[in-house]
């Protein structure tokens, strides 16, 4: 088969993978290489389903032993099949690079042979890239459970960034969808990246000659509804990665029925983007607003409210914690007021540290009062409307949710209608 | 009443020294213009500024040691090819004469604001072009990158271009103000491109047949092929990806096109 056979049906098979950051690594080129790895991350190009395109991504191969039921590239689906070799990935990264297409190769892979033989092989390309190439560009490689530890840790001298995915929110989930893997199998790398990670990073203080193990950190992504898991556990297992397994990223994406399987929701179901988008926001608030997950859920009220932005959500329930007034409040309590993200929170406390700002110098400052004014006194005013129920209060945070939120709302609902 | 206009060459030096000049002087400043940009209503006092590197340095030297983002606003001003700017840092520096580097965070003060997005302007679109230049490969192994960029940020992507790809020949072309940049492995350098070269390129957004390799055709399939399959149809969203690539930077997108 022609490398661009092969390559249309294993970036095809590799579109379901959703991360594609470029962040986190600073490598510098090589005297004689080419490729360096920016801290930022550059995004390419976006792709018709308005993706960032930011490094190659493709499957090593989709010749898959394994029988997941959520999967496209399952071992009893009749699809196209295609194995690449190390070198033929290793010419489109590098052609691909040069062109200034990409930022680096995201390399993933259905089990083949074993898991050894695919780590093995995945290995060979990033070795080929790194020595061979002297490539110093960006490499996200996935880790194959099962795979042998010394595999794993030879990637992770060769990787800017690992992922282990962890595929769904629970272990009776994976043991129904994916009875071939195990929760143990999947922990048990994700465990081995996050303790050689801190491991080399102290050795690196010690030495600068210590060598750099997967600088950009690990990742992960879980599939959302896909199973019956609810929001609450998804955040929960999200906040324990974060703490126990000092992971960088979560990633969710919303299942999308490839199979008729009757484990399944049906095909043509439209995937859940509405309930991602909301998991995304709420991943956000444990990320940078410093929430915790029992904060924005509880066991009373499991499931997120899909017509509402966490943050905002958090700020009804507990409105007698406001109105806080912009001059007086630290920037912890600026950052709980909705509308108020990290930016606007450090422009007021700047602002605000050579004068006290004044009701028309908030839209200077670039404060949207849309949904702060509800939230927020000013030098003792209060700008929202007094008057409002808390229930009408609700249905006018509804009504100033961004378009893109709101479209996503009812693009789910139209497509569940028939 | 007049107004007091001070004119300069529209080079960096230029404005600087314009702007320290207008400072010092004590007057009402009404506006700090590029000559050519410039025309004069009957109640203007012009005054003309004669470059001087020295009064321009002492000033620019200034904003860097005021740390803060003064000097970064004063190069990415003049980068954004904003007509305003001049007025705008006017303001800045006799701001930082009150207040010192702080005065670059009073977002209250209009030119301050101005100056800030100005500068993000430029900072995100330097930062843009770093991801949306595409190279086209000539036969010899010399990189072609033509764009066309709204602030003048050449500068920005060459300096990223010369760590990442410091072992190949490059020349990075601005067909807007057909301004090409040439690095050497060694040196970047400002040269000419062949004329119908460029106006091909400027109609087509692509280089002319004859200078395609089969190579690079084979490339450039494949990346399109690798773009259309990367997208998940299910979840098409072309608003979407329109927002983060706006058309007007399709033209030389190898996968736009």
């Amino acid at each position: 088969m022609k490398t661009a056979d092969k390559l249309k049906i294993l970036a095809d098979a590799a579109k379901y993978d959703a991360s594609c950051s470029s962040s986190g690594s600073s490598r510098k080129a090589a005297p004689d290489g080419i490729g360096n790895a920016a801290t930022s991350g550059i995004c390419h190009s976006w792709a018709a389903d308005g993706r960032c395109v930011s490094l190659l991504k493709i499957l090593m191969s989709n010749e898959c032993l394994y029988d997941c039921s959520y999967c496209l590239n399952r071992r009893s689906n009749t699809v196209q099949r295609a194995t690449f070799t190390p070198e033929e990935v290793a010419d489109l990264t590098i052609n691909f690079y040069l062109r200034n297409y990409i930022e680096g190769l995201f390399l993933s892979s259905a089990v083949y042979a074993s898991p050894d033989k695919t780590m093995a092989d995945m290995v060979d390309v990033c070795r080929l890239l790194r020595n061979k190439h002297k490539f110093n560009g960006y490499i996200h490689l996935k880790v194959i459970p099962g795979a042998a530890k010394e595999l794993v840790q030879q990637a992770g001298f060769l990787a800017d960034r690992m992922s282990v995915n962890i595929e769904l929110p629970s272990e009776a989930s994976l043991q129904r969808l994916a009875p071939q893997k195990s929760r143990q199998g999947i922990l048990t790398p994700m465990k081995q990246i996050g303790e050689d990670f801190t491991g080399f990073q102290l050795e690196r203080k010690k030495s600068r000659n210590a060598p750099n193990f997967c600088p950009g950190g690990q990742t992960t992504q879980m599939i959302i509804g896909a199973s019956a898991e609810s929001d609450l556990q998804i955040l929960n297992l999200t906040e324990k990665l974060y703490s126990k397994m000092s992971l960088k990223r979560v990633y969710y994406s919303a299942y999308i029925a490839v199979n008729d399987e009757p484990l399944l929701p049906a095909l043509l179901t439209a995937p859940p983007l509405i309930r991602e988008h909301r998991l995304y926001q709420a991943d956000w608030l444990l990320r940078f607003y410093k929430y915790q997950s029992h904060e924005i859920l509880s066991p009373a009220f499991p499931n997120l409210d899909e017509r509402l932005d966490p943050k905002a959500a958090w700020a009804l329930r507990n409105f007698d914690f406001f109105p806080i007034d912009i001059n007086k409040a630290s920037y912890e309590e600026l950052l709980r007021i909705p509308g108020v993200g990290v930016t606007s929170a450090r422009r007021i406390v700047t602002t605000r540290r050579i004068a006290a700002i004044r009701e028309q110098d908030l839209k200077k400052i670039g404060l949207v009062l849309k949904r702060a004014r509800f939230f927020m006194t000013i030098n003792g005013k209060y700008l929202g409307d007094r008057s409002l129920s808390h229930h009408h209060l609700v249905s006018a945070m509804c009504k100033v949710e961004p378009p893109v939120a709101k479209k996503l709302l009812h693009g789910g609902r139209q497509l569940r209608l028939f | 009443m007049d107004s007091i206009i001070y004119l300069h060459d529209g080079s960096f030096e230029g404005l600087m020294h314009a702007v320290a000049a207008a400072v010092k002087s004590k007057e009402d400043v009404q506006g700090i213009y590029a000559e050519k940009e410039f025309s004069p209503r009957i109640f203007d006092t012009c005054i003309q500024i004669k470059t001087d590197s020295q009064q321009s340095l002492r000033l620019f030297e200034y904003l860097k040691k005021l740390k803060g983002n003064a000097a970064r606003f004063a190069i990415n001003g003049f980068l954004s090819e904003d007509l305003q700017v001049g007025i705008h840092l006017y303001w800045l520096v006799r701001q930082c004469l009150v207040y010192g580097a702080k005065a670059t965070q009073l977002y209250t003060h209009d030119s301050i604001r101005h100056l800030d997005k100005l500068s993000q302007k430029v900072g995100s679109e330097a930062h843009r072009f770093t991801g949306l230049i595409r190279f086209r490969i000539l036969e010899d192994g010399l990189q072609y990158g033509p764009f066309e960029p709204d602030c003048n940020v050449i500068g920005y992507c060459a300096q990223h271009f010369r760590e990442r790809l410091k072992n190949q020949s490059w020349i990075l072309h601005d067909i807007r103000r057909n301004h090409a940049l040439y690095w050497d492995r060694d040196s970047l350098q400002s040269i000419d491109i062949d004329e119908s070269f460029t106006s091909h390129v400027r109609q087509y957004g692509e280089i002319p047949e004859s200078s395609l390799s089969e190579a690079e055709r084979y490339y450039q399939k494949l990346w399109k092929s690798f773009h259309a399959a990367i997208a998940n149809q299910e979840r098409k969203n072309l608003n979407l990806q329109r927002q983060f690539l706006p058309q007007r930077y399709w033209k030389y997108l190898v996968e736009m096109r």
